[in-house]
C-alpha cells in the first residue's frame, strides 16, 4: 500500500511540504500553524498527527509530542480501512525515535507488515527499526523474509550481516556462520554474486571459520573478477595463503605487490613473514588491539634451519636490492628501511651483526635524516642495540652528518633528528650530565634562531623550519628539573615554547607540552586555555580530553569542567543516537563490510573508560556545586533518580571490559598515562621515554574506582535521608522508610569499606580510632578522600540509628560525629600547613585539600542541613513527645558544635589562600624571572633563556622577514611570567570562592539555630 | 613507506597527529560516517611503519550523465609527513579510482580564490580552473572549483572553463529528499555547503570542500 504518486500519507503533497519546509528551516512555530490548519481537514489522519508530534516535539514539547504520536498509533491500529504508508510510519519512527521510544516505533511497522505481508518497503521500514535497536536476530528474519519475497542478492546479505553481527557482537556462536555460508553458497550456485562487498563478506565468513582454501577457491574463481583493483585481490590473497600456511605461494603474492607497490611497508613486513614462515603478523592483527597497534612486529623463533634461514634471507636482500635499483622516485623509503629489518631479523635469529645492522642505518639517515619522520622510523631497530652500541651508532651518524653536503634546510633537518636520536631515543637526557644537557639545550635553541631567516617567505600558518628543535629542549629542561628539582628549568621550558609560539600561533605539540607544564605549576586555568586554543571537538574529544580532564576534575574551575564533562558526552550521545541511522545507511549503500564495522565502533566507543568516567563525575560535579543548598541538591539528586541509576552502573561495571582510545602518544615523557607523572617523585634515571601501557592493570584500577564513584550519589541521597530521620519519633510520624534505609545504607557501607580493604566493622574501628591519630598510618593520599567519605557516611547511617535520643559520653550527638569534625579538621589544616607559598608548591597538596573541602566536608554538610531541617519550627507537625523534644534539642546543639568547628577550619582555609592573592605582583614577577637569571648563564637554568633574550636584541629585522621580527617584537617574558601566577592564583581564588560559600551557608546555619 | 588503505572507523580514533593541525577540520561524525557509509573507496589512508597514520584523503563520486565525477572533499597530511609528496599519492588514488572504478568524466575540487600557492599545486597535478563559484566560502570569498579529465571524457569537454562565474544557488547539491535519513538534514546540508572552508598550501596539503 505504498503512497501514490502526488500523495503524501494518503494528503495531497502540496499541502504537507509547507510544513516540511518549515520544519527544515526551523521555524516550527509556523510549522506548527500549516499542521493545524491540515487537522482541520483531516483530523483523523494519522500522518497529519505524526507530523504534528514531530513539530511538537522539535518544539521542545516530548510530553505533548508523545501523547499526540499515540493517539496517530491508534488511529493507524484501529482503522484498516486507513492507508498504512511509509512515510506516515517512518515520519512516526523519527517521532518516537526522538522520543527515545524505538520500540513504540518498531511495534507500528510489526504492525503494519502484519497487515500488509508483502510489502517490500514497509518490511524494509521494520528492518531498519531492528537496526536501530540492534536486534540482530530479528534483522535476519526480517531480511530473510524480503530475499524469498523478491530475490534481490542485497537482502540476502543483510540477512548474513545480520548473522555476523549475531557472533561479533551479540550473543551467537560461530556455528551461526555455517548458515551464513550455507545462504551465501546457495546463491553463488543459482545466481552468482555481483558485488565485490559481498564477495568480501563471504571471504570474511569463510575466513572466520579458518576455511582458508575455499575463500581462496572463491577468489580464484570466476567471483574473483569482482575486484576492479588487482593489488586489492593480492593482498586478501595473499592474507589467505599466509593463514593457510602456505607460505611459499603468500610470498610470490607479496613480491608481486611489492614489484608495483615498492613503497608499500605493511606488504614488506607480510613478504618478509611468509619468507620466512613466520605467521606472527597474522596472529598479531587479531590479538592486538586496533587503535594501538605496536610499533613492530614480534617474531616467533623460526623453525627453518640455519641454511634455510641465511637462504631466504639472502632472497629478500636480492629483492630488495632490486626494488633499490628500480626505484627512481627519491622519496619511496620503503625499500630502504626494508634492508634494516632484514639486519633485525638476523639480530633476532642469533645471526646478527651490530656493524651491518648500524651500517644500514647510516645509509638511512643519509638519505632520509632529514625528514622529520626519521627517528619514529628507526626508532624500533635501534632498541636493539646494547647501550654501548648505541653511543657507537651515535658517533657513526655524526661522522656522516659531518660528511654529508646538503643544502640549508636539509643540514637543519639532519641535525634535528640527530638531536632527537641522542636525547629521546637512545636515552641521552637521561644520562647525560647535567652540564652537557645544558650545553645541548644551548646548542638547540642557537641552532632555531640563527635558522629562524629559513622561514622567512613560509606563511605564518606554515610550519617553520627547525621547530622541532624547541619541543626537545623543552623535553630535556624538563628532564633537568626532575634531576635537579630546580623550578627554574621548568620556567625556562615554558619561556622556550610560549617563545616558539609567539613566531607561529599553531604548533599543536608546543601547546600540549606547555598545557602539561603549566598544569605542574598549578596555573591549570593557562592549560585550560591553551586545551582550548587546540580546538578539540567531535570524535578528537575521545581521544585527546585525557591532556586536561583528569586534572580538572579535581580543580575548582567547575564552570570549565562542567564545559568539557557536557561537551564530551553529548558528543558521544549524540553519536550512539544516530549510529543505527549510519548502519543503515551503509546497508542501504551495500557496504556491508562497513555494517559491521560501524556496529563495533559503536561498542568500542560505549565501552570507552573515558566515557564511562565521564559519566559519573558529571552528576558529581552537580552534587558538588550544589551541596551549599539542600534544597537544589535534592532536586539533583530526584533528576539523578536518587542515585539508583549510578548503583546499577556500580554493579554492572565489573563485568564489563573497558576500551581506552587515549592517544597516548601525544603525552610528554614525564606523564606517560594520566595517572602517572615522573615528575611527581625522585628522579630515578629510567633509561628512555618510557611508552608501554599496561593496559590490564588501569583497565583494573579504572574499574574499581569508577565502581566506587557510582556509589556516591546513591549514598549521598541515603545520607540526607538517613540524617532527616535522626529522631526515631519524627521518623514514625512522617511514616519514613527508616528501616530501608538504613539496611541499604548499611550494605552500601559495606561495599566502601570494601575499597579501602576493610570489613565493616574493621573499618568504622579505623575511622574511629582515627582522630586519635593510632591507626592514621592505614591513611595514605591516595585514599584519604576515600575515609574521609565513609566516616561522613557512616555518621549519618549512625544518626538513623538514634543514637541522639541517649547521646553517649561526648554529650550531644554521637561520637562519630566528634570524629568526624576533628578528622575535617586534622587533615585540612594539615595540607594547609604543609603547602607553603612557592612557585612549584606541590599540586598534588592543593588537589587534596580542594577535594577535602568539596567532597567530604560538602557532603557532611548535606547531612548537617538535613538534620537542621529536623529541628526548625516548619518540621513541627504534631505536639513533640518529650523524648523527640530531647532529640530535637540534642540535634541542635550538636549541630552548633559541628558548624563552630567547620566554621573555624574554612575561615583558616580563606585566611591562607587570601595570602596568596596579597603578594605583591610585581615582586612575583621579579622572583619568578629571577630565578632564570640569578646565578648568570654560567651555572643552573638561564642558558637558553639568555640565547633567546640575546637573539631578540639582536635580530636583523631584514634577514629575519616582517613576520618574524615582529612576532618576536612582541614577546615578554614578564608577560610569560604574570600568566603563571595569575594562572595559578585564578585557581586559588576559585577555590576560595567555594570556602567562602560553605562558610556563608554554616554562618545561617548557625543564626538559623540561635532563633530557635 | 605508504601503506594505502581504505580508512575505517577505528582510525577516527588515530588520526591526531593529522588533525590536531589546525587547518584541518574535524568534522562530526554523522559526516565521516555518511563518506564510509556511501562512499568506502574513495576514504583512504595513508599509513607509515608502525601503522602511523600519515594523513587522508576523503571523497566522493556523484552527478548525472556527463557530470558523473570524483570529488575531494578533504586531503590532508600529518606535520612530519610533509614535503614527501603524499598528498599528491593520495590525489592519483582518488583519481585512479574515479576513472578505473567508477569510470567518471572527471574529478573536481573547491579551493579558495586567495589562495594562490594551492592553486600552483593542482594545475600541477593538471587541474585547472572550471569556474567560479561567488562568495563560496562563508558569504565572503570565492571558491574556483578546479577540475581535471579522466580519460573517459576523451574530448575533455569537462575542463572547459565556464565563462561566467556562478552562485552557490546553482551548484549542483545532492540531495535525495526521499531518503528519509537526509529528509531534515537537507536544509543543514545545503548550509554547510556554503560555510564550509578550503585552506590549501603546497606543504599543508589540507583541502576542505564540501
Amino acid at each position: 500500500m505504498a503512497s501514490k504518486f502526488g500523495l503524501a500519507g494518503g494528503i495531497p503533497e502540496r499541502r504537507v511540504r509547507p510544513i516540511w519546509d518549515a520544519v527544515d528551516s526551523r521555524q516550527f512555530k509556523n510549522a506548527l500553524k500549516h499542521v493545524t490548519t491540515l487537522l482541520s481537514k483531516h483530523p483523523n489522519s494519522p500522518y497529519a498527527l505524526a507530523l504534528k508530534a514531530l513539530v511538537l516535539e522539535r518544539m521542545g514539547k516530548p510530553e505533548e509530542s508523545l501523547s499526540v504520536s499515540l493517539k496517530a498509533k491508534e488511529l493507524l491500529y484501529a482503522n484498516d480501512s486507513l492507508l498504512m504508508d511509509d512515510l506516515t510510519l517512518s515520519t512516526l519512527q523519527l517521532v518516537f525515535q526522538r522520543l527515545d521510544h524505538l520500540d513504540l516505533a518498531t511495534s507500528c511497522y510489526e504492525h503494519a507488515c502484519g497487515k500488509f505481508p508483502n510489502n517490500l518497503e514497509l518490511m524494509m521500514g521494520l528492518f531498519n527499526c531492528y537496526v536501530r535497536e540492534y536486534s540482530f536476530v530479528k534483522q535476519q528474519q526480517t531480511a530473510i523474509k524480503m530475499y524469498k519475497l523478491v530475490g534481490e542478492e542485497r537482502f540476502l546479505l543483510w540477512a548474513v550481516c545480520s548473522i555476523q553481527l549475531q557472533v561479533l557482537c551479540g550473543n551467537g556462536g560461530n556455528k551461526l556462520l555455517l548458515l551464513a555460508e550455507g545462504l551465501l553458497k546457495k546463491q553463488v550456485a543459482s545466481h552468482s554474486l555481483h558485488e565485490p562487498e559481498a564477495l568480501m563478506v563471504y571471504i570474511s565468513v569463510l575466513e572466520r571459520q579458518a576455511k582458508f582454501g575455499d575463500a581462496l577457491e572463491l577468489l580464484s574463481g570466476k567471483l574473483g573478477s569482482l575486484f576492479m583493483i588487482e593489488v586489492d585481490k593480492l593482498r586478501i590473497q595473499g592474507r589467505l595463503l599466509a593463514q593457510a600456511d602456505d607460505y611459499a605461494a603468500a610470498t610470490d603474492i607479496f613480491h608481486k605487490i611489492l614489484e608495483s607497490c615498492p613503497d608499500d611497508w605493511e606488504c614488506f613486513l607480510h613478504y618478509l613473514g611468509c619468507l620466512l614462515e613466520d605467521g606472527n603478523i597474522w596472529c598479531d592483527e587479531a590479538v592486538n588491539d586496533p587503535v594501538h597497534p605496536p610499533k613492530f612486529i614480534n617474531c616467533k623463533v623460526s623453525h627453518l634451519t640455519d641454511e634455510q634461514f641465511d637462504s631466504r634471507i639472502s632472497i629478500a636482500s636480492d629483492f630488495i636490492q632490486k626494488l633499490q635499483e628500480d626505484t627512481t622516485n627519491n622519496m619511496i623509503r620503503c625499500p630502504y628501511l626494508a634492508t634494516i629489518e632484514i639486519e633485525r631479523r638476523k639480530h633476532l635469529r642469533g645471526k646478527g651483526n651490530d656493524d651491518n645492522l648500524m651500517d644500514s642505518i647510516v645509509q638511512y639517515f643519509c638519505r632520509f635524516g632529514h625528514l622529520a619522520c626519521f627517528t619514529p622510523d628507526v626508532e624500533m631497530f635501534v632498541e636493539v642495540f646494547t647501550p654501548d652500541k648505541k653511543t657507537e651508532l651515535l658517533g657513526k651518524l655524526m661522522k656522516s652528518s659531518e660528511a654529508l653536503s646538503t643544502p640549508p634546510i636539509k643540514t637543519l633537518g639532519l641535525s634535528i633528528s640527530l638531536f632527537k636520536i641522542q636525547q629521546l631515543l637512545l636515552g641521552g637526557m637521561f644520562k647525560s650530565s647535567i652540564g652537557d644537557l645544558e650545553l645541548s639545550c644551548a646548542q638547540m635553541s642557537e641552532m632555531y634562531c640563527k635558522n629562524l631567516p629559513l622561514s622567512k617567505d613560509l606563511d605564518p600558518q606554515e610550519g617553520m623550519h627547525g621547530e622541532e628543535l624547541l619541543s626537545v629542549t623543552c623535553n630535556v629542561l624538563v628532564q633537568l628539573f626532575w634531576r635537579t628539582k630546580n623550578v627554574g628549568y621548568l620556567v625556562e621550558a615554558i619561556m622556550v615554547l610560549e617563545f616558539g609560539l609567539a613566531i607561529r600561533r599553531h604548533v599543536s605539540q608546543f601547546k600540549i607540552l606547555l598545557l602539561h607544564l603549566y598544569c605542574h605549576f598549578g596555573a591549570l586555568s593557562v592549560s585550560y586555555e591553551w586545551y582550548k586554543s587546540l580546538d578539540i571537538k567531535n570524535i578528537l574529544m575521545e581521544s585527546v580530553l585525557h591532556h586536561i580532564l583528569p586534572q580538572m576534575l579535581v580543580s575548582p574551575l567547575w564552570t570549565e569542567l562542567n564545559s568539557l564533562l557536557k561537551d564530551y558526552l553529548k558528543f558521544m550521545d549524540d553519536h550512539f543516537r544516530e549510529s543505527a541511522d549510519l548502519t543503515f545507511l551503509a546497508y542501504r549503500h551495500r557496504n556491508y563490510s562497513k555494517v559491521i564495522e560501524f556496529v563495533q565502533f559503536k561498542e568500542r566507543l560505549q565501552h570507552s573508560s573515558q566515557y564511562l568516567v565521564a559519566r559519573v563525575e558529571l552528576p558529581i560535579l552537580q552534587l558538588k556545586q550544589n551541596a551549599d543548598n539542600i534544597e537544589q541538591q535534592e532536586g539533583i539528586l530526584e533528576s539523578l533518580k536518587c542515585g539508583n541509576h549510578f548503583l546499577e552502573l556500580s554493579n554492572e561495571i565489573g563485568s564489563k571490559s573497558l576500551t581506552f582510545n587515549e592517544d597516548l602518544e601525544s603525552r610528554p615523557w614525564w606523564t606517560p598515562t594520566s595517572e602517572k607523572n615522573y615528575l611527581l617523585g625522585p628522579f630515578e634515571g629510567i633509561s628512555y621515554c618510557p611508552r608501554e601501557v599496561l593496559t590490564k592493570e588501569r583497565e583494573t584500577n579504572l574499574q574499581r574506582d569508577i565502581e566506587k564513584k557510582s556509589l556516591l550519589p546513591r549514598m549521598i541521597y541515603l545520607s540526607i535521608q538517613c540524617a532527616s530521620s535522626s529522631i526515631k519519633e519524627h521518623a514514625k510520624v512522617n511514616g519514613s522508610v527508616t528501616p530501608d534505609v538504613f539496611s541499604e545504607m548499611k550494605l552500601l557501607l559495606e561495599r566502601y569499606a570494601q575499597f579501602l580493604g576493610y570489613s565493616l566493622s574493621d573499618a568504622i574501628e579505623v575511622a574511629m580510632g582515627l582522630s586519635s591519630g593510632g591507626r592514621s598510618s592505614v591513611v595514605s593520599g591516595s585514599n584519604l578522600i576515600d575515609w574521609l567519605n565513609f566516616t561522613v557516611f557512616l555518621n549519618a547511617w549512625k544518626l538513623s540509628s538514634h543514637e541522639l535520643v541517649q547521646p553517649d559520653r561526648n554529650g550531644f550527638r554521637p561520637q562519630i560525629w566528634n570524629i568526624l569534625d576533628s578528622l575535617l579538621e586534622k587533615y585540612i589544616l594539615e595540607k594547609v600547613r604543609s603547602i607553603e607559598f612557592q612557585l612549584c608548591s606541590p599540586w598534588s597538596d592543593f588537589q587534596l585539600l580542594m577535594q577535602l573541602v568539596t567532597e567530604p566536608l560538602a557532603w557532611h554538610g548535606l547531612v548537617i542541613q538535613s538534620c537542621l531541617r529536623l529541628c526548625l519550627p516548619s518540621s513541627k507537625k504534631k505536639k513533640k513527645s518529650e523524648s523527640v523534644y530531647q532529640s530535637s534539642s540534642n540535634l541542635a546543639h550538636a549541630i552548633t558544635d559541628s558548624v563552630q568547628h567547620l566554621s573555624n577550619v574554612l575561615e583558616q582555609v580563606i585566611e591562607w589562600l587570601s595570602k596568596w592573592n596579597k603578594r605583591p605582583e610585581d615582586e612575583t614577577l621579579e622572583n619568578i624571572l629571577f630565578l632564570l637569571r640569578k646565578d648568570g648563564p654560567n651555572n643552573g637554568p638561564g642558558k637558553v633563556f639568555h640565547i633567546l633574550e640575546t637573539f631578540i636584541s639582536s635580530m636583523n629585522d631584514v634577514e629575519l622577514g616582517d613576520h618574524i621580527s615582529q612576532s618576536l617584537k612582541s614577546w615578554s617574558p614578564a608577560d610569560v611570567a604574570r600568566k603563571i601566577m595569575s594562572g595559578k592564583l585564578k585557581v586559588l581564588m576559585e577555590f576560595s570562592a567555594i570556602c567562602e560559600s560553605k562558610l556563608k551557608l554554616l554562618h545561617s546555619i548557625k543564626q538559623q539555630i540561635a532563633q530557635l | 613507506m605508504t601503506t594505502m588503505r581504505r580508512f575505517c572507523c577505528n582510525d577516527l580514533l588515530r588520526f591526531t597527529d593529522v588533525n590536531l593541525d589546525h587547518l584541518t577540520e574535524t568534522f562530526n561524525m554523522s559526516f565521516y560516517m555518511t563518506y564510509l557509509a556511501r562512499w568506502p573507496d574513495y576514504f583512504h589512508v595513508a599509513l607509515a611503519p608502525g601503522s602511523r597514520i600519515m594523513g587522508y584523503i576523503m571523497g566522493k563520486v556523484e552527478g548525472q550523465g556527463e557530470s558523473w565525477h570524483g570529488h575531494v572533499t578533504a586531503v590532508t597530511v600529518a606535520p612530519q609527513f610533509r614535503r614527501q609528496q603524499l598528498a599528491k599519492k593520495l590525489m592519483n588514488l582518488l583519481e585512479n579510482i574515479s576513472d578505473n572504478n567508477y569510470n567518471a568524466y572527471f574529478v573536481d575540487l573547491f579551493v579558495r580564490a586567495s589562495n594562490a600557492p594551492a592553486i600552483k599545486m593542482y594545475e600541477k597535478l593538471g587541474y585547472v580552473i572550471y569556474r567560479r563559484v561567488l562568495r563560496y566560502y562563508s558569504g565572503e570569498e570565492d571558491g574556483l572549483d578546479m577540475r581535471k579529465a579522466l580519460s573517459r571524457d576523451v574530448e575533455k569537454k569537462s575542463v572547459i572553463p565556464l565563462k561566467r562565474p556562478i552562485t552557490p544557488d546553482e551548484l549542483e547539491v545532492m540531495i535525495n529528499r526521499g531518503d528519509n535519513w537526509f529528509h531534515e538534514s537537507a536544509h543543514l546540508l545545503l548550509t554547510f555547503c556554503i560555510i564550509c572552508f578550503f585552506y590549501c598550501l603546497p606543504n599543508f596539503y589540507v583541502v576542505y570542500i564540501c
